[in-house]
């Protein structure tokens, strides 16, 4: 896999982060760094479906779109490959023997090669072309082991398709509240059946 | 002279020096190390959406790790708000073997009024007088009615709201009408009362207001709660708000950013300082500046680094520092998460808007009755009930349509209290200077040593006990506490290095803040603090530095510098 096979990937979505963030922290960005870490290759046309679709398995389309519509799955590849929720934490003891498959030199967990490769060994075939039932028992099975272990690299994926819905502007506004100024302070409401939380609460989201 | 006065630094006392000195007439030049920021024009992610953010107001945890490893852990840090901290990388210090130590910065104009938690609590005699009280450290030359006067000065410029509670540990003040508790605070606040009538919790006394000051171009709160973004509504409290355009209306005020403070020149003849040099930042060219009197307002470190570095034949360890104290005691509260409690019972209920405030539970320990189990000065409490939103979803197991629906609508109320206890000022922790080591402008690396000891211990635990059968007794379930506080530095109060006392041979500054050694030398930032107690420190640098600008400018008519 080299980069010019990679032409389905949008550079230009991650080079436009790269370029507002130069801006924001006024230092160089290395579009590199940007891209990928420690040789990675890029997000293969395979691995942006599969994180799509994972995706939208978590958060479905309802009356709001799902996180696959809203490219959620992007978002956990471009934040996967910058390190968000500690995926560049180098893994060790146990998981680094559980892993080590995925493991890059400096030991920290290829997050999205691993997932691939877990729903494929799950479905006992390619898990993409799995009927949509099946792809969520799948998904299920993975999430409940998940969350019952102290540590499993499914959470990390799971957290960033969470953010890349609920700060997208359809997550965040429209299945959410979002209410940038809001201009007083009601401190006790009845709370109705009809209420929506606020994904512009940032206490809330920082501490909830 | 170029100047009657030179004001170091451009931050909450800083900019409160510069107002000062320039209403009462004094030509005033304020140095400021970092870049400009403008009001408003120059806040740039203030009404930024995530969605419009490139790591949807998260940031670059890769960035953060590299650049911003320290600044990165405050919790006011994120990518809205990254381009209002230092760069780690760019701006190192060094530390000792055993320290543990993060020292959140914002150089900048503004410095960390821009991202300060907000929180203003008078000190009490309790405070004013705990070394006297129990031999840590040495006793204030002042007392709460020294400074009272003063407290009313800048709680009624710079806006205060809070609620007035008749605690003598806790004075009440000049304040705006208070932000509400909500519906599980409320309720929490009366069950300890019941029980404990000692233990009052209000809501957060803050520098965020609820009216407006209209002929300041100050408007009220809105309720946003995003303020280390910058607020163009000037709604809090920063020297951008509030006192620089104060100072600037006078026309004596003269600003250079992006110039670092190297050193002061001293005059062993006169005892007086004769010169401010400073490096600039962008063209490495050190240039010198002249004045009257000098106001140290660099921030508690930066002051005694300035300090330290001042060295010349008269002054080998450094400028005002004859008693050789310089630089030590330095403090910072111990800081941790106490508890946090599920609060059942409040499922009908919610609230609309961001309040940029808490609670403060005030101190009950230690007052009429020596009760701490283990140590001898106060603790109390921050923190406050919130309704859980999407972010729980990342500790739910769960998938698909019913996992979308429970995360629509709002989750739990939860109540966190964070313990601050008072830090005993230490000789040990201290601040010296790493010549071994050079920064961008060439200056040394300033050197922090520091350790939390027993007394910080002890009053952690018991606070972590307090605060667990405080939510507990209100009806919460509570699922953790913690009694370890975090390193140094973590409660974003450091302070001390400079201390204040009666005597030449064992302090720096006198009751004015002005410098044993050196007449026409203010320092009245933190590091002119003798003592921590455990109340938020800032409106207590504020008003110290409203008495000590008085004090100056009464010496400078009265011929005495």
């Amino acid at each position: 896999m080299t980069a010019a096979s990679s032409k389905g990937w949008k550079r230009r979505d991650f080079l436009a982060g790269a370029t507002l963030l130069a801006v924001a922290a006024a230092t160089p960005v290395d579009a590199a760094t940007v891209l990928r870490k420690g040789g990675d290759r890029l997000p293969t046309p395979a691995i942006r479906a599969l994180m799509k679709d994972v995706a939208q398995l978590v958060i479905p389309r309802t009356k709001t779109a799902g996180a696959g519509d809203v490219g959620a799955g992007d978002f956990v590849l471009l934040a996967l490959a910058h390190g968000l929720e500690g995926a560049h934490r180098p893994l060790t003891g146990e998981a680094a023997t559980t892993y080590k498959l995925f493991l890059r030199a400096d030991g920290t967990l290829r997050h999205a090669d691993w997932l691939q490769a877990e729903l494929n060994r799950r479905a006992g075939t390619r898990f993409i072309a799995l009927p949509l039932a099946k792809r969520r028992a799948v998904l299920v099975a993975l999430d409940t082991e998940a969350f019952a272990a102290r540590d499993h690299p499914w959470k990390a994926i799971k957290n960033l398709i969470l953010t890349g819905y609920y700060t997208s502007e359809i997550g965040g506004s429209k299945e959410l509240n979002y209410e940038l100024v809001p201009g007083r302070f009601d401190p006790d409401l009845p709370l109705k059946p009809t209420d929506r939380a606020f994904s512009s609460d940032w206490s809330a989201v920082d501490f909830g | 002279m170029d100047f009657d006065a030179i004001v170091v630094g451009s931050g909450i006392t800083g900019g409160w020096a510069a107002k000062e000195l320039t209403q009462a007439g004094l030509k005033v030049l304020m140095i400021e190390r970092g870049r400009d920021i403008r009001h408003a024009q120059d806040y740039t992610t203030e009404m930024k959406a995530p969605w419009e953010m490139p790591f949807r107001g998260e940031g670059d945890a890769d960035l953060f790790a590299r650049d911003y490893p320290v600044q990165a852990l405050n919790r006011h840090f994120t990518e809205f708000t990254q381009n209002h901290f230092v760069n780690d990388a760019q701006n190192p210090y060094a530390k000792g073997e055993d320290t543990a130590f993060t020292w959140f910065r914002s150089y900048q104009l503004g410095g960390r009024s821009l991202t300060w938690g907000r929180q203003c609590y008078r000190w009490s005699d309790y405070d004013f007088g705990a070394n006297k009280r129990d031999g840590h450290g040495t006793d204030w030359p002042i007392r709460y009615a020294d400074i009272a006067p003063w407290y009313d000065k800048v709680e009624s410029f710079i806006g205060v709201s809070g609620a007035k509670e008749g605690l003598t540990q806790l004075p009440d003040g000049q304040f705006q009408p208070p932000m509400a508790l909500n519906a599980v605070e409320q309720h929490v606040r009366k069950e300890i009362l019941s029980r404990w009538p000692e233990r009052c919790l209000t809501v957060g006394r803050t520098a965020n207001m609820t009216e407006a000051k209209p002929d300041e171009g100050r408007a009220a709160c809105q309720y946003r709660s995003i303020c280390a973004r910058g607020c163009s509504f000037g709604a809090y409290f920063s020297t951008q708000s509030s006192t620089l355009p104060a100072a600037q209306k006078t026309g004596r005020l003269t600003v250079i950013t992006d110039a670092v403070v190297e050193a002061l020149d001293y005059d062993p003849a006169t005892r007086r300082i004769t010169g401010v040099r400073y490096v600039d930042t962008k063209t490495k060219r050190r240039r010198t500046v002249t004045s009257r009197i000098v106001f140290l307002n660099a921030g508690a470190f930066n002051s005694v680094q300035i300090l330290l570095n001042s060295t010349s034949a008269a002054n080998p360890n450094g400028l005002a520092n004859s008693s050789g104290v310089l630089g030590t005691h330095i403090m910072d509260h111990a800081n941790t998460l106490s508890a946090v409690a599920i609060m059942p019972g409040f499922e009908g209920h919610t609230s609309f808007g961001n309040r940029p405030t808490g609670v403060v539970v005030a101190r009950y320990r230690n007052m009429e009755r020596m009760d701490g189990a283990g140590h001898t000065r106060g603790y109390s409490f921050q923190g406050g009930a919130l309704q859980s939103t999407w972010t729980q979803g990342k500790r739910m197991a769960g998938i698909g349509e019913d996992y979308k629906a429970t995360l629509q609508k709002p989750g739990p109320w939860r109540m966190v209290l964070v313990g601050f206890a008072d830090c005993v000022p230490r000789a040990t922790n201290r601040l010296t200077l790493d010549r071994s080591k050079t920064d961008a402008n060439g200056l040394p690396l300033l050197k922090v040593d520091f350790a939390f000891g027993k007394e910080e211990h002890a009053a952690l635990a018991q606070a972590k006990a307090d605060a667990a059968e405080m939510l507990t007794a209100a009806g919460g379930k509570v699922i953790m506490g913690l009694d370890r506080p975090g390193p140094g530095g973590t409660a974003i109060h450091e302070m001390g290095g400079a201390r204040m006392g009666a005597d030449p041979a064992t302090s720096v500054l006198n009751k004015w803040s002005q410098a044993h050694d050196v007449p026409n030398l203010f320092v009245t930032d933190g590091a002119q603090m003798s003592s921590s107690a455990c109340q938020n420190p800032s409106l207590t640098y504020m008003a110290l530095t409203a008495r000590a600008c008085d004090a100056a400018v009464r010496m400078l008519r009265e011929g005495k510098i």
